[in-house]
């Protein structure tokens, strides 16, 4: 008998939670390896013992067939004396205090799962939430760790002997599979009409009322939420019952609320134009761009322009949307997404959702169910009530969503998708440090596309988006991720990190935690999350342009150019300042910066009141600004593209969508203000922005190109100042395309070297990992 | 009087001084108590509890649509005695006048105190003048101090509020603090718009009575939500208003959202927001209306239990937080 060795193994990173002790146990029953696997707090550790050279396979294979839903870190080895085990066994987990937890995002249904769904013989054929080890929810389902059954959403399931099997079998693909469930012993499906949808929901089926008896029908036959009420095989075909009914109601023009895995989505027909018509009279969501699933990768290229490596990003796990390219001819409604050249585009994220597009057969808008910038409804009764006057029925299901999460979010920016929105499938993100912090810390972020951060030793994790801060359910979304993901991580923060504006929504939470407050700059930990991204370079100009944020001279900042590094920022460029009159409304209405510029520079404003004039030279409520977002609003308004936003950045997102390829580039003087900073003068775009004589698709071209010579021109200035070379842009406002890419080709041609953020939203959704490597670097 | 303006020398004790108080405060102040050549007086027996307040009074203009100064000032100390539930009997007035007001505007000012405490049944017992330089001083301070009575049966108490408990106001909100604004900002906008500035005593005394009545107070600095505020945090529950419900004038809103103003917090002077048990609100209505401050009375939400937040309920469904005011409100849209 050849001679027996012994290693001792160690596997850190996202190895919990993802099936990877029973992959390990498989792995040696294949290799011939006896011993024992084990979770030692966040890592798995592995007594391995057999001949060298299987060993050694077992060993490789570790890393080099992890399961897709891991994400293994380093893996330590030591040679060891060997035990003499004759069999390989999982042990339970040892726990001790310095716990290094992973928290699995949710992820689309596998491979295996999906064969099993399609599959009639197999006893989850059609069960809208099947899923196994390597699939599935996780951060929503989760109510503490470990990541046990009676500590998710599935606690109150009580598994039946088949799933229970399975369930304990080290070898069976759904060993421990938390989530597990079947039509005998899992969630439901159930279908409600709405009591109180709009108006009578457009149609253009002729046999709606047939259809709707039937879903009346169903409805009478199923008490949503109460999965022990009918014996199980009539649940399964109500499964059935409630899904066609969604179908129908969908085909019939229909809105239907339908519950996912991280939220509630309004769905309709996406080929329907009156029942978008209706969402959006509803909602009332006039022109902000609307989602659409599709049913499989064919539709969707029918519909939009994809390169085979975006597709592939669609049918990821994460299961994404991607702002895509329209395509000419597309059958799609027209207000999908009205004056843009984008859609929004994603594939079916769940089982369900697999379900409910095959069965629908075309592409459905799958907008966030929820009130405009609130975190998306998760909760049935909740969702019914403040659904009621948008949805004309409800697709629910019985299993708890305990925590929110949005779709994700991408938009293609030179060449490479970049997150807009963190949510399902992509957060919690898992971020390291390049050193570690002296104390625990909670990040809060931003007012605006608020997400918080939670950091401690060299580790960060950034939650799903949360929202806008003006609403009750916001804040209370936050504070409650805020608390979750401490107690999901067992970490506990000492500190608070928040944004020096002192209105922030967050600032009254902040206080009543009684902890200590850290202020960060805004557009420092714009900086700084740009910096962290590209930890090989030492000192950058950065470019951190949005909406506004409080600056240090105590006005809005909005475009600013900072040398320096995280920690030690400089002030070094900006834009001639102007006075936005009656402040935040400004926000909202870009014909007021279209007016402080034209009074700025001793213009007259025809299109605004004389008594805000007045007011505007009293100076109330007329805060003093240096915005890129509000200069591209006053652009838009000029050129009477947009007026009046109906949802943020509609002005800038609409020039974008309008701009030709070809425009002019008007130089924008340059010049340095006492306090050394170089101010751009945008004085020159007026006239050509409100020449009606020119073609709007030419100066919104203009626009662009002027704006990103304008930058270049102020890092040419600032590379003779400092002798850096290398730039990073960040800020809401590169989420704009055409000028993030004209930048770059501008600034590359003048021999810089430029960076964009691309694990990090470039808008105030990375502000709070943003504020954490600020704080840990001053 | 040889000048036609105030001068330092009125404040130095002497001549002018005297005759300053004589020909303006006694003179329109005069009544049975006031002794002016007295260093204290002593009050009749009062009947009932005895109420005491003390408020400081300044705004710019000193005269505007619907009011000024000296009525303001009365209307100030009578509201917080009145929604107190006490009726408003001797008040106090120390005057700071600036070197250089007019004297014309002083005696409308004054005039018009005097008259406001008439109509309220108030005698000014007690006063003071001083005279600060030049720059010193917005042209005229006063300093009011009230003491009322009230009878022991009612039971006013912001510890009694209750989630369920209805919230009401007796008109519309924001018209002082824009009216004011209007004045000095010498907007060329129609001066429809006035002032508030009322006594609430008879709408207070409308309702003190009411056994569902929990609490009643005069929103004046921070308007409205200030006060939702103040009850939000006494009570530990939330207040929440529905948007559509809160009276507001057309030149009210149509000014805020001209100029970016949030109404909920702007100041009112004549203004009740009282919270009730949500089966008397009718019934506090119903009283409210049929005065002529009250005509648009209306019930603008209602306490909900827990959070001490304030949350506007909006009419698309969704539930803004209202936070304190903190400074100069600054934009946030990012």
């Amino acid at each position: 008998m050849p001679e027996r060795e012994a290693r001792r193994l160690s596997l850190g990173g996202r190895v919990q939670g993802v099936g990877f002790r029973p992959f390990v146990y498989r792995l040696a029953h294949a290799h011939g390896i006896t011993g024992w696997v084990r979770n030692v707090n966040g890592a798995v550790e592995i007594h391995a013992e057999g001949e060298s050279a299987p060993l050694q396979r077992f060993s490789e294979a570790l890393l080099a067939e992890a399961p897709p839903l891991s994400a293994p870190g380093t893996l330590t080895t030591a040679a060891c004396a060997p035990a003499g085990h004759d069999a390989f066994a999982i042990l339970d987990s040892a726990a001790d205090r310095e716990a290094d937890i992973h928290l699995p995002a949710d992820g689309f249904v596998c491979a295996d799962c999906l064969a099993e769904l399609n599959d009639p013989a197999n006893r989850r054929y059609r069960y809208p939430f099947i899923n196994c080890t390597q699939c599935g929810p996780r951060y929503t389902l989760i109510t503490a760790l470990p990541y046990d059954r009676p500590n998710t959403a599935m606690r109150d399931f009580a598994l039946c002997p088949d799933c229970r099997t399975e369930y304990e079998d080290p070898l069976d693909r759904r060993f421990h599979a938390e989530p597990i469930a079947c039509p005998v012993c899992g969630p439901h499906l159930a279908f409600a009409p709405s009591s109180s949808a709009g108006e009578p929901s457009p149609s253009r089926d002729k046999g709606r009322g047939e259809r709707d008896a039937r879903a009346e029908a169903v409805r009478s036959t199923i008490s949503p939420l109460s999965p022990t009420l009918l014996p199980a095989g009539e649940r399964a075909s109500d499964d059935e019952a409630a899904l066609a009914a969604a179908v129908a109601a969908l085909r019939a023009g229909k809105i239907v609320a339908v519950k996912g895995v991280g939220g509630y989505h309004l769905m309709c027909d996406a080929t329907n134009d009156a029942a978008v018509a209706a969402l959006r009279a509803r909602k009332p969501r006039p022109a902000k761009p609307l989602a659409v699933m599709f049913p499989d990768l064919d539709a969707l290229r029918a519909a939009v322009h994809a390169t085979a490596e975006l597709e592939a990003f669609l049918a990821s796990p994460e299961r994404p949307i991607v702002l895509l390219p329209k395509r000419a001819g597309a059958t799609l409604a027209a207000g999908i997404a009205p004056g843009l050249a984008e859609i929004g585009c994603l594939l079916p994220y769940s089982p369900l959702h697999a379900l409910l597009l095959a069965d629908f057969g075309a592409p459905l808008v799958a907008t966030s169910g929820n009130l405009s910038g609130e975190p998306v409804l998760t909760d049935n009764a909740e969702a019914q009530t403040r659904l009621q006057r948008i949805a004309d029925a409800f697709l629910h299901h019985d299993r708890p969503i305990v925590r929110p999460a949005d779709d994700p979010v991408y938009r293609v920016v030179a060449g490479t998708p970049r997150p807009i929105r963190l949510g399902r499938g992509s957060a919690p993100l898992e971020l390291d440090l390049p050193a570690p912090l002296a104390e625990p810390v909670l990040a809060l972020g931003s007012h605006m596309k608020n997400t918080v951060c939670l950091a401690w030793g060299t580790r960060a994790v950034v939650s799903p988006h949360i929202g806008e801060l003006d609403s009750a359910h916001s804040l209370d979304t936050l504070a409650q991720v805020a608390a979750d993901l401490q107690q999901l991580y067992q970490v506990t923060a000492a500190r608070l990190v928040v944004d020096r504006h002192p209105g922030f929504g967050y600032r009254r939470y902040a206080r009543e935690t009684k902890l200590p407050l850290v202020e960060i700059w805004h557009h420092h930990a714009h900086a700084s999350a740009l910096a962290w991204e590209f930890p090989q370079h030492e000192d950058w100009i950065v470019f951190a342009w949005d909406g506004v944020g409080l600056g240090e001279d105590g006005t809005l900042w909005g475009g600013e150019a900072f040398t320096g590094a995280p920690g030690r920022w400089r002030h070094a460029a900006s834009l001639r300042p102007f006075r936005l009159p009656g402040g935040d409304k400004a926000g909202r209405e870009p014909w007021r910066a279209a007016a402080a510029l034209l009074w700025e520079t001793g213009a007259a404003a025809p299109f605004a009141p004389a008594p805000l004039h007045q007011a505007w030279t009293a100076g109330l409520n007329s805060p003093t600004s240096s915005s890129v977002g509000r200069l591209f609003d006053a652009a838009a308004a000029l050129a009477g593209v947009c007026t009046h936003a109906s949802f943020e950045g509609e002005g800038p997102m609409r020039l974008e969508a309008m701009a030709t390829e070809k425009g002019e580039t008007i130089a924008l003087p340059l010049a340095r203000d006492a306090a050394g900073v170089w101010r751009a003068d945008w004085t020159p775009l007026l006239p050509m922005l409100a020449d009606d004589a020119r073609p709007l698709a030419e100066r919104a071209a203009t626009f662009h190109l002027s704006l990103a010579q304008a930058l270049v021109d102020q890092a040419s200035r600032l590379r003779e100042d400092t002798g850096l070379a290398r730039v990073g842009l960040t800020g809401g406002v590169f989420q704009n395309r055409r000028l993030a890419e004209a930048a770059i080709a501008g600034l590359e041609a003048a021999g810089f070297a430029v960076c964009l953020p691309q694990r990090l939203p470039v808008n105030d959704a990375g502000l709070s990992f943003g504020q954490v490597i600020e704080l840990l670097h001053s | 009087m040889e000048d036609t303006r105030i001068l330092l020398a009125h404040g130095n004790g002497g001549r002018l001084m005297r005759e300053l108080v004589a020909e303006i405060f006694a003179r329109h102040l005069a009544n049975p108590v006031l002794d002016t050549d007295a260093d204290a007086v002593a009050l009749p027996p009062l009947d009932g509890e005895v109420m005491v307040t003390t408020d400081g009074f300044t705004v710019q203009p000193l005269e505007f649509p619907g009011g000024n100064l000296g009525s303001l000032a009365v209307h100030g100390v009578v509201n917080d005695l009145a929604v107190a539930g006490a009726e408003p009997r001797y008040f106090t007035l120390s005057a700071l006048i600036e070197e250089g007001l007019e004297l014309a505007v002083l005696e409308r000012l004054i005039a018009s105190f005097a008259a406001a405490a008439r109509d309220n049944g108030v005698a000014v017992v007690a006063g003071d003048t001083k005279v600060v330089r030049r720059g010193e001083g917005g042209g005229l301070y006063l300093a009011v101090a009230g003491i009322g009575v009230r009878r022991a049966a009612v039971r006013l108490d912001i510890a009694r509020i209750a989630p369920g408990d209805a919230v009401l106001v007796s008109g519309p909100v924001g018209d002082h603090g824009i009216a004011v604004m209007l004045a000095r900002e010498q907007f060329g906008l129609s001066g429809e718009l006035r002032s508030d500035s009322a006594s609430v005593l008879p709408l207070a005394r409308a309702v003190r009575d009411l056994p569902g009545l929990r609490f009643m107070r005069d929103p004046t600095r921070g308007g409205l939500a200030t006060v939702c505020h103040e009850i939000a945090h006494a009570c530990g529950h939330s207040v929440a208003l529905q948007e559509d419900a809160v009276p507001l004038r057309p030149e009210v809103v149509s000014v805020c959202e001209m100029l970016g103003y949030d109404p909920y917090f702007l100041a009112c002077e004549g203004r009740i927001v009282a919270v009730a048990a949500a089966d008397s609100a009718d019934a506090v209505l119903a009283r409210w209306r049929v005065l002529p401050d009250g005509r648009d009375a209306a019930c603008i939400g209602r306490v909900e239990a827990g959070g001490a937040r304030l949350i506007l309920h909006t009419a698309l469904g969704g539930r803004r937080v209202l936070d304190e005011l903190e400074d100069d409100p600054l934009p946030r849209i990012c």
